[in-house]
Protein backbone atom coordinates (compact mmCIF):
# COMPACT_ATOMS: atom_id res chain seq x y z
CA UNK A 1 0.00 0.00 0.00
CA UNK A 2 2.82 2.50 0.78
CA UNK A 3 4.33 3.26 -2.69
CA UNK A 4 0.78 4.10 -3.86
CA UNK A 5 0.28 6.64 -1.04
CA UNK A 6 1.05 9.57 -3.53
CA UNK A 7 -1.06 8.23 -6.41
CA UNK A 8 -4.36 7.36 -3.83
CA UNK A 9 -4.05 10.98 -2.04
CA UNK A 10 -4.19 12.56 -5.59
CA UNK A 11 -7.08 10.53 -6.10
CA UNK A 12 -8.85 11.01 -2.96
CA UNK A 13 -8.20 14.64 -3.60
CA UNK A 14 -9.87 14.52 -7.24
CA UNK A 15 -12.97 12.79 -5.25
CA UNK A 16 -13.52 15.63 -2.84
CA UNK A 17 -13.14 18.57 -5.18
CA UNK A 18 -15.77 16.58 -7.18
CA UNK A 19 -18.38 15.99 -3.58
CA UNK A 20 -17.14 19.92 -2.86
CA UNK A 21 -18.21 21.12 -6.31
CA UNK A 22 -21.76 19.63 -5.85
CA UNK A 23 -22.60 20.50 -2.18
CA UNK A 24 -21.14 24.58 -2.69
CA UNK A 25 -23.33 26.73 -4.14
CA UNK A 26 -22.85 28.27 -7.11
CA UNK A 27 -21.45 31.74 -5.74
CA UNK A 28 -18.84 30.10 -3.77
CA UNK A 29 -16.95 27.81 -6.52
CA UNK A 30 -13.62 29.93 -5.80
CA UNK A 31 -12.74 27.62 -2.69
CA UNK A 32 -12.55 24.77 -5.24
CA UNK A 33 -9.39 26.22 -6.79
CA UNK A 34 -8.24 27.08 -3.43
CA UNK A 35 -8.58 23.32 -2.42
CA UNK A 36 -6.77 21.42 -5.09
CA UNK A 37 -3.61 23.85 -5.18
CA UNK A 38 -3.88 23.20 -1.18
CA UNK A 39 -4.42 19.55 -1.53
CA UNK A 40 -1.78 19.69 -4.37
CA UNK A 41 1.01 21.17 -2.14
CA UNK A 42 -0.05 19.13 0.70
CA UNK A 43 0.78 15.93 -0.96
CA UNK A 44 4.13 17.55 -2.72
CA UNK A 45 5.10 18.07 1.35
CA UNK A 46 3.89 14.29 2.09
CA UNK A 47 6.28 13.53 -0.75
CA UNK A 48 9.02 14.87 1.23
CA UNK A 49 8.15 13.93 5.00
CA UNK A 50 7.48 9.82 4.16
CA UNK A 51 9.70 7.01 2.62
CA UNK A 52 7.21 5.40 0.37
CA UNK A 53 9.96 3.98 -1.91
CA UNK A 54 9.05 0.02 -3.14
CA UNK A 55 6.85 -1.43 -6.10
CA UNK A 56 3.52 -2.76 -5.74
CA UNK A 57 1.37 -5.22 -7.91
CA UNK A 58 4.20 -7.57 -8.80
CA UNK A 59 6.46 -4.92 -9.77
CA UNK A 60 3.99 -3.53 -12.27
CA UNK A 61 4.34 -0.34 -10.05
CA UNK A 62 7.40 0.78 -8.69
CA UNK A 63 7.83 4.24 -6.54
CA UNK A 64 11.52 4.95 -7.17
CA UNK A 65 13.92 8.90 -7.08
CA UNK A 66 13.08 8.35 -10.93
CA UNK A 67 9.02 8.37 -10.12
CA UNK A 68 9.73 10.34 -6.93
CA UNK A 69 11.19 13.24 -9.00
CA UNK A 70 8.27 13.14 -11.87
CA UNK A 71 5.88 13.10 -9.44
CA UNK A 72 7.39 16.17 -7.71
CA UNK A 73 6.98 17.83 -11.26
CA UNK A 74 3.89 16.64 -11.84
CA UNK A 75 2.59 17.76 -8.02
CA UNK A 76 4.16 21.56 -8.68
CA UNK A 77 2.94 21.96 -12.01
CA UNK A 78 -0.39 21.05 -10.93
CA UNK A 79 -0.44 23.55 -7.79
CA UNK A 80 0.88 26.04 -9.43
CA UNK A 81 -1.27 25.67 -12.66
CA UNK A 82 -4.66 25.27 -10.46
CA UNK A 83 -3.04 29.17 -8.89
CA UNK A 84 -3.38 30.73 -12.06
CA UNK A 85 -6.63 29.49 -13.21
CA UNK A 86 -8.25 31.24 -9.73
CA UNK A 87 -8.57 34.29 -10.84
CA UNK A 88 -9.42 34.08 -14.95
CA UNK A 89 -11.79 30.95 -14.44
CA UNK A 90 -13.53 33.44 -11.98
CA UNK A 91 -14.55 35.08 -15.46
CA UNK A 92 -14.17 32.70 -17.98
CA UNK A 93 -16.13 29.89 -16.67
CA UNK A 94 -17.59 30.46 -12.98
CA UNK A 95 -20.15 27.67 -13.39
CA UNK A 96 -18.27 25.07 -14.38
CA UNK A 97 -14.92 25.44 -12.31
CA UNK A 98 -15.42 21.95 -10.21
CA UNK A 99 -15.38 20.44 -13.65
CA UNK A 100 -12.43 22.23 -14.51
CA UNK A 101 -10.48 21.24 -11.26
CA UNK A 102 -11.56 17.88 -11.24
CA UNK A 103 -10.05 17.00 -14.85
CA UNK A 104 -6.80 18.78 -14.16
CA UNK A 105 -6.65 16.14 -11.18
CA UNK A 106 -7.47 13.08 -12.59
CA UNK A 107 -4.67 13.84 -15.61
CA UNK A 108 -2.82 14.42 -12.87
CA UNK A 109 -3.68 10.84 -11.66
CA UNK A 110 -2.93 9.34 -14.89
CA UNK A 111 0.55 11.37 -15.31
CA UNK A 112 1.59 10.27 -11.94
CA UNK A 113 1.01 6.40 -12.81
CA UNK A 114 2.46 6.60 -15.44
CA UNK A 115 5.73 8.12 -13.92
CA UNK A 116 5.40 4.57 -11.96
CA UNK A 117 3.84 2.06 -14.69
CA UNK A 118 6.82 -0.77 -15.36
CA UNK A 119 4.29 -2.62 -17.24
CA UNK A 120 2.89 -1.91 -20.81
CA UNK A 121 -0.80 -2.06 -20.31
CA UNK A 122 -1.11 0.14 -17.07
CA UNK A 123 1.39 2.25 -18.97
CA UNK A 124 -0.95 2.48 -21.98
CA UNK A 125 -4.23 2.72 -19.60
CA UNK A 126 -2.48 5.68 -17.31
CA UNK A 127 -1.28 7.52 -20.45
CA UNK A 128 -4.99 7.28 -21.53
CA UNK A 129 -5.91 8.56 -17.93
CA UNK A 130 -3.69 11.51 -18.67
CA UNK A 131 -4.50 12.19 -22.38
CA UNK A 132 -8.33 12.30 -21.94
CA UNK A 133 -8.81 15.39 -19.45
CA UNK A 134 -6.34 16.95 -21.29
CA UNK A 135 -8.10 16.83 -24.72
CA UNK A 136 -11.49 18.42 -22.49
CA UNK A 137 -9.60 20.90 -20.88
CA UNK A 138 -8.28 22.03 -24.13
CA UNK A 139 -11.50 22.55 -25.48
CA UNK A 140 -13.02 24.77 -22.09
CA UNK A 141 -13.64 28.04 -23.20
CA UNK A 142 -16.46 26.72 -25.24
CA UNK A 143 -17.64 29.62 -26.63
CA UNK A 144 -13.75 30.63 -28.63
CA UNK A 145 -13.71 29.01 -32.22
CA UNK A 146 -10.29 28.79 -31.53
CA UNK A 147 -10.19 26.79 -28.40
CA UNK A 148 -12.33 24.07 -30.08
CA UNK A 149 -9.99 24.36 -33.41
CA UNK A 150 -7.29 23.69 -31.18
CA UNK A 151 -8.74 20.92 -28.78
CA UNK A 152 -10.33 18.69 -32.17
CA UNK A 153 -6.58 18.82 -33.92
CA UNK A 154 -4.87 18.02 -30.17
CA UNK A 155 -7.71 15.20 -29.63
CA UNK A 156 -7.30 13.78 -33.54
CA UNK A 157 -3.31 13.85 -33.04
CA UNK A 158 -3.50 12.39 -29.54
CA UNK A 159 -5.73 9.54 -31.19
CA UNK A 160 -3.95 8.51 -33.79
CA UNK A 161 -0.86 8.78 -31.78
CA UNK A 162 -2.36 6.09 -29.19
CA UNK A 163 -3.21 4.23 -32.02
CA UNK A 164 0.24 4.22 -33.38
CA UNK A 165 1.68 3.45 -29.77
CA UNK A 166 -0.63 0.65 -28.95
CA UNK A 167 0.49 -0.95 -32.58
CA UNK A 168 4.30 -0.89 -31.60
CA UNK A 169 3.57 -2.00 -28.07
CA UNK A 170 1.89 -4.63 -29.57
CA UNK A 171 4.48 -6.20 -31.84
CA UNK A 172 7.11 -5.47 -28.48
CA UNK A 173 4.33 -7.83 -26.64
CA UNK A 174 4.41 -9.99 -29.48
CA UNK A 175 8.10 -10.52 -29.99
CA UNK A 176 9.19 -10.91 -26.46
CA UNK A 177 6.27 -12.93 -24.88
CA UNK A 178 5.87 -10.10 -21.68
CA UNK A 179 4.27 -7.41 -20.59
CA UNK A 180 6.87 -6.49 -17.74
CA UNK A 181 9.20 -4.07 -18.62
CA UNK A 182 12.13 -5.66 -16.52
CA UNK A 183 11.47 -8.83 -18.54
CA UNK A 184 11.27 -7.18 -21.83
CA UNK A 185 14.75 -5.72 -20.24
CA UNK A 186 16.63 -8.96 -19.70
CA UNK A 187 14.94 -10.54 -23.12
CA UNK A 188 15.39 -8.11 -25.84
CA UNK A 189 18.85 -8.67 -26.47
CA UNK A 190 18.48 -12.40 -27.40
CA UNK A 191 15.73 -11.75 -29.46
CA UNK A 192 16.66 -11.53 -33.59
CA UNK A 193 12.92 -10.80 -34.05
CA UNK A 194 12.31 -7.63 -36.52
CA UNK A 195 9.20 -7.59 -34.78
CA UNK A 196 10.70 -6.14 -31.72
CA UNK A 197 13.10 -3.09 -34.00
CA UNK A 198 9.51 -2.47 -35.61
CA UNK A 199 7.78 -2.35 -32.27
CA UNK A 200 10.52 -0.18 -30.92
CA UNK A 201 10.24 2.51 -33.87
CA UNK A 202 6.67 2.09 -34.03
CA UNK A 203 6.26 3.01 -30.30
CA UNK A 204 8.74 5.87 -30.75
CA UNK A 205 6.86 7.57 -33.62
CA UNK A 206 4.04 7.10 -30.85
CA UNK A 207 5.53 8.92 -28.31
CA UNK A 208 7.27 11.74 -30.69
CA UNK A 209 3.59 13.12 -31.37
CA UNK A 210 3.04 13.40 -27.75
CA UNK A 211 6.30 15.70 -26.46
CA UNK A 212 5.68 17.34 -29.82
CA UNK A 213 9.16 16.76 -31.20
CA UNK A 214 9.42 17.82 -35.01
CA UNK A 215 8.21 16.50 -37.66
CA UNK A 216 5.31 15.14 -35.15
CA UNK A 217 4.73 18.58 -33.54
CA UNK A 218 1.80 20.06 -36.10
CA UNK A 219 -0.49 20.37 -32.98
CA UNK A 220 1.59 22.11 -30.45
CA UNK A 221 0.99 25.71 -31.66
CA UNK A 222 -2.37 25.78 -32.24
CA UNK A 223 -3.52 24.04 -29.45
CA UNK A 224 -1.62 26.27 -27.45
CA UNK A 225 -3.11 29.48 -29.23
CA UNK A 226 -6.18 27.79 -28.29
CA UNK A 227 -6.80 26.55 -25.03
CA UNK A 228 -7.22 29.05 -22.29
CA UNK A 229 -3.90 30.19 -21.23
CA UNK A 230 -3.77 29.32 -17.16
CA UNK A 231 -4.14 25.66 -18.69
CA UNK A 232 -1.42 26.24 -21.35
CA UNK A 233 1.58 26.22 -18.60
CA UNK A 234 0.50 22.87 -17.57
CA UNK A 235 -0.39 21.38 -20.76
CA UNK A 236 3.03 22.59 -21.87
CA UNK A 237 4.92 21.00 -18.65
CA UNK A 238 3.78 18.00 -17.43
CA UNK A 239 2.39 15.65 -20.12
CA UNK A 240 6.08 16.42 -21.78
CA UNK A 241 7.43 15.59 -18.45
CA UNK A 242 5.30 12.48 -18.47
CA UNK A 243 6.50 11.69 -22.10
CA UNK A 244 9.96 12.14 -21.15
CA UNK A 245 9.38 9.66 -17.97
CA UNK A 246 7.89 6.93 -20.09
CA UNK A 247 10.79 7.47 -22.94
CA UNK A 248 13.49 7.22 -20.18
CA UNK A 249 11.61 3.85 -18.90
CA UNK A 250 11.25 2.16 -21.97
CA UNK A 251 14.27 3.51 -24.40
CA UNK A 252 16.80 3.36 -21.75
CA UNK A 253 15.66 0.72 -19.44
CA UNK A 254 13.79 -1.84 -21.38
CA UNK A 255 14.74 -1.38 -25.18
CA UNK A 256 18.08 0.07 -23.86
CA UNK A 257 19.75 -3.40 -25.44
CA UNK A 258 18.40 -2.19 -29.09
CA UNK A 259 19.95 1.32 -28.68
CA UNK A 260 22.03 0.44 -32.24
CA UNK A 261 18.72 0.55 -33.82
CA UNK A 262 16.42 3.20 -32.49
CA UNK A 263 19.48 5.50 -31.73
CA UNK A 264 19.36 6.81 -35.47
CA UNK A 265 16.10 7.64 -35.44
CA UNK A 266 16.20 9.39 -32.35
CA UNK A 267 19.17 11.06 -33.65
CA UNK A 268 17.25 12.46 -36.40
CA UNK A 269 14.28 13.60 -34.35
CA UNK A 270 16.47 15.37 -32.03
CA UNK A 271 18.41 17.41 -34.62
CA UNK A 272 15.12 18.52 -36.50
CA UNK A 273 13.76 19.35 -33.27
CA UNK A 274 15.96 21.56 -32.20
CA UNK A 275 16.70 23.31 -36.03
CA UNK A 276 12.89 23.49 -36.90
CA UNK A 277 11.53 24.44 -33.07
CA UNK A 278 14.28 26.93 -33.09
CA UNK A 279 13.97 28.35 -36.31
CA UNK A 280 10.27 28.99 -36.81
CA UNK A 281 9.69 30.57 -32.84
CA UNK A 282 11.57 33.76 -35.25
CA UNK A 283 8.62 34.68 -37.26
CA UNK A 284 6.15 34.55 -34.40
CA UNK A 285 4.13 37.51 -33.62
CA UNK A 286 2.03 35.95 -30.52
CA UNK A 287 3.34 35.17 -27.92
CA UNK A 288 1.35 31.92 -27.11
CA UNK A 289 2.69 30.56 -30.54
CA UNK A 290 6.00 31.68 -30.29
CA UNK A 291 6.53 29.97 -26.48
CA UNK A 292 4.79 26.90 -28.24
CA UNK A 293 7.47 26.87 -30.58
CA UNK A 294 10.38 27.61 -27.79
CA UNK A 295 8.58 24.96 -25.99
CA UNK A 296 9.25 22.84 -29.21
CA UNK A 297 13.15 23.66 -28.90
CA UNK A 298 13.48 23.04 -25.30
CA UNK A 299 11.94 19.05 -26.34
CA UNK A 300 14.93 18.98 -28.68
CA UNK A 301 17.20 20.17 -25.58
CA UNK A 302 16.07 17.40 -23.51
CA UNK A 303 16.29 15.16 -26.48
CA UNK A 304 20.01 15.74 -25.85
CA UNK A 305 19.82 14.33 -22.55
CA UNK A 306 18.16 11.28 -23.86
CA UNK A 307 20.17 10.52 -26.70
CA UNK A 308 23.35 10.56 -24.33
CA UNK A 309 22.12 7.42 -22.42
CA UNK A 310 23.78 7.76 -20.06
CA UNK A 311 23.00 8.27 -15.70
CA UNK A 312 24.57 11.93 -15.98
CA UNK A 313 22.27 12.78 -19.20
CA UNK A 314 19.04 11.39 -17.70
CA UNK A 315 20.20 13.23 -14.53
CA UNK A 316 20.80 16.43 -16.38
CA UNK A 317 17.72 15.80 -18.27
CA UNK A 318 15.19 15.69 -14.58
CA UNK A 319 17.07 18.91 -13.84
CA UNK A 320 16.09 20.47 -17.16
CA UNK A 321 12.46 19.80 -16.39
CA UNK A 322 12.61 21.34 -12.75
CA UNK A 323 14.07 24.60 -14.37
CA UNK A 324 11.87 24.22 -17.31
CA UNK A 325 9.04 23.62 -15.04
CA UNK A 326 9.10 27.10 -12.91
CA UNK A 327 10.18 28.92 -16.45
CA UNK A 328 7.62 28.06 -18.22
CA UNK A 329 5.00 28.16 -15.70
CA UNK A 330 6.17 31.46 -15.42
CA UNK A 331 5.98 32.78 -18.36
CA UNK A 332 2.57 31.33 -19.36
CA UNK A 333 1.33 32.90 -15.96
CA UNK A 334 2.70 36.89 -17.06
CA UNK A 335 0.84 35.66 -20.62
CA UNK A 336 -2.09 35.28 -18.99
CA UNK A 337 -2.07 38.33 -16.61
CA UNK A 338 -1.02 40.54 -19.69
CA UNK A 339 -3.59 38.94 -22.20
CA UNK A 340 -6.66 39.47 -19.55
CA UNK A 341 -5.23 43.03 -19.19
CA UNK A 342 -5.18 43.85 -22.94
CA UNK A 343 -7.58 41.30 -24.33
CA UNK A 344 -4.56 40.36 -27.15
CA UNK A 345 -1.35 37.79 -27.16
CA UNK A 346 0.38 39.80 -29.60
CA UNK A 347 3.46 40.30 -29.01
CA UNK A 348 2.97 44.11 -29.16
CA UNK A 349 0.95 43.89 -26.14
CA UNK A 350 4.09 43.59 -24.40
CA UNK A 351 5.89 46.91 -25.49
CA UNK A 352 6.91 48.88 -22.77
CA UNK A 353 5.33 46.30 -20.20
CA UNK A 354 7.73 47.72 -17.48
CA UNK A 355 5.48 51.37 -17.28
CA UNK A 356 2.39 49.24 -17.08
CA UNK A 357 3.21 46.75 -14.40
CA UNK A 358 7.44 46.81 -13.43
CA UNK A 359 7.41 43.73 -10.94
CA UNK A 360 5.21 41.73 -13.77
CA UNK A 361 8.03 42.86 -16.47
CA UNK A 362 10.88 41.93 -14.28
CA UNK A 363 8.89 38.19 -13.76
CA UNK A 364 8.80 37.91 -17.58
CA UNK A 365 12.56 38.71 -18.22
CA UNK A 366 13.39 36.65 -15.44
CA UNK A 367 11.85 33.69 -17.24
CA UNK A 368 13.06 34.97 -20.67
CA UNK A 369 16.46 34.79 -19.64
CA UNK A 370 15.76 31.45 -18.24
CA UNK A 371 14.58 30.43 -21.53
CA UNK A 372 17.48 31.48 -23.48
CA UNK A 373 19.54 30.28 -20.98
CA UNK A 374 21.61 32.85 -20.10
CA UNK A 375 23.78 32.94 -17.24
CA UNK A 376 22.98 32.64 -13.71
CA UNK A 377 19.10 31.73 -14.07
CA UNK A 378 18.28 28.52 -14.27
CA UNK A 379 17.89 27.47 -17.68
CA UNK A 380 21.85 28.47 -17.99
CA UNK A 381 22.23 25.30 -15.49
CA UNK A 382 19.38 23.53 -17.47
CA UNK A 383 21.43 23.80 -21.10
CA UNK A 384 24.45 23.53 -19.85
CA UNK A 385 24.33 20.50 -17.66
CA UNK A 386 22.47 18.67 -20.78
CA UNK A 387 25.69 19.87 -23.09
CA UNK A 388 28.72 18.61 -20.64
CA UNK A 389 26.31 15.03 -20.52
CA UNK A 390 26.28 15.08 -24.14
CA UNK A 391 30.16 15.75 -24.75
CA UNK A 392 30.88 12.82 -22.26
CA UNK A 393 28.40 10.60 -23.60
CA UNK A 394 30.23 11.19 -27.10
CA UNK A 395 27.81 13.44 -28.84
CA UNK A 396 30.41 16.15 -29.87
CA UNK A 397 28.62 17.57 -32.98
CA UNK A 398 24.93 17.64 -31.67
CA UNK A 399 26.09 19.64 -28.94
CA UNK A 400 27.93 22.45 -30.90
CA UNK A 401 24.71 22.45 -33.23
CA UNK A 402 22.73 22.66 -29.84
CA UNK A 403 25.17 25.58 -28.50
CA UNK A 404 24.75 27.32 -32.41
CA UNK A 405 20.92 27.20 -31.93
CA UNK A 406 20.92 28.51 -28.42
CA UNK A 407 22.42 31.59 -29.51
CA UNK A 408 19.23 31.75 -31.99
CA UNK A 409 16.99 31.52 -29.47
CA UNK A 410 18.42 34.22 -27.63
CA UNK A 411 17.79 36.34 -30.34
CA UNK A 412 13.83 35.72 -30.19
CA UNK A 413 13.81 35.77 -26.24
CA UNK A 414 15.35 39.04 -25.92
CA UNK A 415 14.07 40.98 -28.80
CA UNK A 416 10.73 40.28 -26.48
CA UNK A 417 12.82 41.07 -23.38
CA UNK A 418 14.09 44.54 -24.94
CA UNK A 419 10.69 45.61 -25.95
CA UNK A 420 9.33 45.11 -22.64
CA UNK A 421 11.81 47.72 -21.52
CA UNK A 422 12.88 49.81 -24.45
CA UNK A 423 9.85 50.52 -26.65
CA UNK A 424 6.63 52.60 -25.74
CA UNK A 425 3.38 51.19 -24.52
CA UNK A 426 0.62 51.08 -27.17
CA UNK A 427 -1.44 53.94 -27.34
CA UNK A 428 -3.95 54.21 -23.88
CA UNK A 429 -2.47 51.02 -22.38
CA UNK A 430 -3.82 51.10 -18.95
CA UNK A 431 -1.75 50.01 -15.72
CA UNK A 432 -1.57 46.24 -15.24
CA UNK A 433 -3.08 45.02 -11.50
CA UNK A 434 -2.74 41.19 -11.33
CA UNK A 435 -4.60 39.34 -8.21
CA UNK A 436 -3.99 37.35 -5.27
CA UNK A 437 -3.41 34.28 -6.47
CA UNK A 438 -1.75 34.68 -10.36
CA UNK A 439 0.91 37.19 -7.74
CA UNK A 440 1.72 33.85 -5.74
CA UNK A 441 2.34 31.57 -8.46
CA UNK A 442 4.64 34.28 -9.85
CA UNK A 443 6.78 34.77 -7.00
CA UNK A 444 6.71 31.22 -6.61
CA UNK A 445 8.38 30.59 -10.13
CA UNK A 446 10.77 33.65 -10.28
CA UNK A 447 12.33 32.87 -6.94
CA UNK A 448 12.75 29.24 -8.05
CA UNK A 449 14.42 30.15 -11.37
CA UNK A 450 16.78 33.06 -9.54
CA UNK A 451 17.25 30.86 -6.75
CA UNK A 452 18.28 27.28 -9.10
CA UNK A 453 20.23 29.89 -11.15
CA UNK A 454 22.43 31.27 -8.04
CA UNK A 455 22.43 27.99 -6.00
CA UNK A 456 21.84 25.02 -8.39
CA UNK A 457 23.92 22.68 -6.59
CA UNK A 458 21.66 20.44 -4.14
CA UNK A 459 18.98 20.03 -7.63
CA UNK A 460 22.20 18.71 -9.37
CA UNK A 461 22.96 16.59 -6.55
CA UNK A 462 19.41 14.73 -6.40
CA UNK A 463 18.45 15.10 -9.99
CA UNK A 464 22.02 12.54 -10.48
CA UNK A 465 21.50 10.46 -7.63
CA UNK A 466 17.67 9.48 -8.54
CA UNK A 467 18.93 9.33 -12.29
CA UNK A 468 22.26 6.90 -11.35
CA UNK A 469 19.58 4.49 -9.08
CA UNK A 470 18.96 2.80 -12.30
CA UNK A 471 21.31 3.78 -14.87
CA UNK A 472 25.18 4.46 -14.76
CA UNK B 1 14.79 -18.14 -37.99
CA UNK B 2 17.67 -16.72 -38.99
CA UNK B 3 17.86 -12.79 -38.65
CA UNK B 4 17.84 -12.60 -42.87
CA UNK B 5 14.65 -15.38 -42.80
CA UNK B 6 12.41 -12.87 -40.08
CA UNK B 7 12.97 -9.84 -42.10
CA UNK B 8 11.94 -11.95 -45.37
CA UNK B 9 9.15 -12.98 -43.41
CA UNK B 10 8.39 -9.23 -42.23
CA UNK B 11 8.88 -8.25 -45.42
CA UNK B 12 6.38 -10.29 -47.24
CA UNK B 13 3.81 -9.64 -44.81
CA UNK B 14 3.81 -5.72 -45.17
CA UNK B 15 3.83 -6.86 -49.29
CA UNK B 16 0.77 -9.03 -48.57
CA UNK B 17 -0.98 -5.99 -47.10
CA UNK B 18 -0.36 -3.72 -49.99
CA UNK B 19 -1.13 -5.99 -52.08
CA UNK B 20 -4.45 -7.05 -50.59
CA UNK B 21 -5.11 -3.51 -50.15
CA UNK B 22 -4.79 -2.36 -54.09
CA UNK B 23 -6.32 -5.54 -54.75
CA UNK B 24 -9.55 -4.18 -53.69
CA UNK B 25 -9.52 -1.19 -54.97
CA UNK B 26 -8.54 -2.07 -58.24
CA UNK B 27 -11.12 -5.06 -58.56
CA UNK B 28 -13.81 -1.99 -57.49
CA UNK B 29 -12.40 -0.43 -60.08
CA UNK B 30 -12.51 -2.83 -62.83
CA UNK B 31 -15.74 -4.68 -61.72
CA UNK B 32 -17.80 -1.98 -60.89
CA UNK B 33 -21.06 -1.12 -62.68
CA UNK B 34 -21.52 2.58 -63.01
CA UNK B 35 -25.04 4.47 -63.08
CA UNK B 36 -25.38 7.18 -65.78
CA UNK B 37 -24.67 10.23 -64.53
CA UNK B 38 -27.56 12.72 -63.91
CA UNK B 39 -29.81 9.32 -63.67
CA UNK B 40 -31.83 8.49 -60.59
CA UNK B 41 -29.72 5.68 -59.62
CA UNK B 42 -26.74 7.46 -58.85
CA UNK B 43 -28.51 9.87 -56.10
CA UNK B 44 -30.25 7.16 -54.63
CA UNK B 45 -29.32 5.88 -50.95
CA UNK B 46 -26.66 3.63 -51.38
CA UNK B 47 -27.26 -0.31 -51.51
CA UNK B 48 -30.34 -0.94 -49.15
CA UNK B 49 -32.88 -0.45 -46.17
CA UNK B 50 -35.70 2.36 -46.14
CA UNK B 51 -36.01 5.28 -49.04
CA UNK B 52 -34.62 8.22 -46.89
CA UNK B 53 -37.62 10.56 -45.98
CA UNK B 54 -36.79 14.29 -45.07
CA UNK B 55 -33.13 15.57 -44.95
CA UNK B 56 -30.05 14.16 -43.43
CA UNK B 57 -29.07 17.19 -41.54
CA UNK B 58 -31.15 17.36 -39.00
CA UNK B 59 -30.40 18.33 -35.34
CA UNK B 60 -30.94 16.07 -32.99
CA UNK B 61 -31.58 17.12 -29.47
CA UNK B 62 -28.70 16.45 -26.86
CA UNK B 63 -30.64 14.95 -24.64
CA UNK B 64 -30.22 11.56 -26.06
CA UNK B 65 -26.73 11.57 -25.87
CA UNK B 66 -26.91 12.78 -22.10
CA UNK B 67 -29.14 9.47 -21.70
CA UNK B 68 -26.76 7.50 -23.45
CA UNK B 69 -23.83 8.98 -21.49
CA UNK B 70 -25.45 7.93 -17.89
CA UNK B 71 -26.05 4.60 -19.32
CA UNK B 72 -22.93 4.07 -19.85
CA UNK B 73 -22.46 4.10 -15.84
CA UNK B 74 -24.76 1.78 -15.17
CA UNK B 75 -23.60 -0.74 -18.04
CA UNK B 76 -20.04 -0.42 -16.73
CA UNK B 77 -21.07 -1.15 -13.82
CA UNK B 78 -23.12 -4.74 -14.62
CA UNK B 79 -20.10 -5.62 -17.08
CA UNK B 80 -17.66 -5.69 -13.36
CA UNK B 81 -20.49 -7.00 -11.23
CA UNK B 82 -21.12 -10.22 -12.60
CA UNK B 83 -17.65 -11.44 -12.82
CA UNK B 84 -17.57 -10.41 -9.74
CA UNK B 85 -20.26 -11.81 -8.46
CA UNK B 86 -19.11 -15.15 -9.93
CA UNK B 87 -16.05 -15.08 -8.12
CA UNK B 88 -16.80 -13.55 -4.92
CA UNK B 89 -16.95 -16.62 -2.66
CA UNK B 90 -13.66 -17.08 -3.76
CA UNK B 91 -11.73 -14.49 -3.40
CA UNK B 92 -13.08 -13.00 0.14
CA UNK B 93 -13.88 -10.06 1.86
CA UNK B 94 -10.90 -8.22 0.27
CA UNK B 95 -13.08 -8.02 -3.38
CA UNK B 96 -16.10 -7.10 -1.25
CA UNK B 97 -14.96 -3.76 0.18
CA UNK B 98 -12.89 -3.06 -3.26
CA UNK B 99 -16.32 -3.24 -5.30
CA UNK B 100 -17.59 -1.22 -2.87
CA UNK B 101 -15.48 1.53 -3.13
CA UNK B 102 -15.88 1.07 -7.14
CA UNK B 103 -19.51 1.09 -6.36
CA UNK B 104 -19.19 4.35 -3.97
CA UNK B 105 -17.41 6.15 -7.14
CA UNK B 106 -19.76 4.90 -9.49
CA UNK B 107 -22.31 6.54 -6.82
CA UNK B 108 -20.60 9.76 -7.38
CA UNK B 109 -20.62 9.81 -11.25
CA UNK B 110 -24.63 9.41 -10.85
CA UNK B 111 -25.68 12.10 -8.39
CA UNK B 112 -23.19 14.42 -10.46
CA UNK B 113 -25.45 13.87 -13.78
CA UNK B 114 -29.02 13.90 -11.32
CA UNK B 115 -27.44 17.60 -9.92
CA UNK B 116 -26.42 18.77 -12.91
CA UNK B 117 -29.97 17.70 -14.48
CA UNK B 118 -28.88 15.51 -17.15
CA UNK B 119 -31.65 13.72 -16.52
CA UNK B 120 -34.24 16.27 -16.85
CA UNK B 121 -36.35 15.58 -20.28
CA UNK B 122 -36.49 19.27 -21.22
Amino acid sequence: MQPLLIDLSIAALALLVFVADLLMPSEEKRGLGHLASAGLVLILLLTFVLDMQGDAFGGAYVLDPLALWFKRVFLLAGALAALIALDPAEQAFARRQGEYYLLLLLSLLGMSILSSARELLLIVVSFELMSLPLYVLTAFTKSSKLSGEGALKFYLVGATSLAITLFGLSLVFGATGTTMLPEIAANAGAIRSPLLVLGVLTTLAGLAFKIGAVPFHMWVPDTYEGAATPFVGFLAVAPKAAGFALLVRLYLVAFAPLSVRFQPALLALCVLTLVVGNVLALTQTNIKRLLAYSGIAQIGYMMVGLLAQTGEGVGMLLFYLAAYLFTNVGAFAVVCAVGAASGSDDIRAYRGLSRRNPALALAMLVFLLSLGGIPFVAGFWAKMGIFIAAWHAGLHWLVLLGAGLAVVGVYYYLRIARSLYLDDPEEGAQPITIGAPLRLALIVCGTAVVLIGIWPRPWFDTALDAAKSFLH
Amino acid sequence: MSASEAWIAAGTFTGVAFVIAAGTLIAAALLRVRARKHSEARTRTYECGEEPDGGAWVRFHPRYYLVALVFVIFDVEAVFLLPWAVSLRSVGAVALWSMLAFLAILLLGWVYAVKKGALRWV
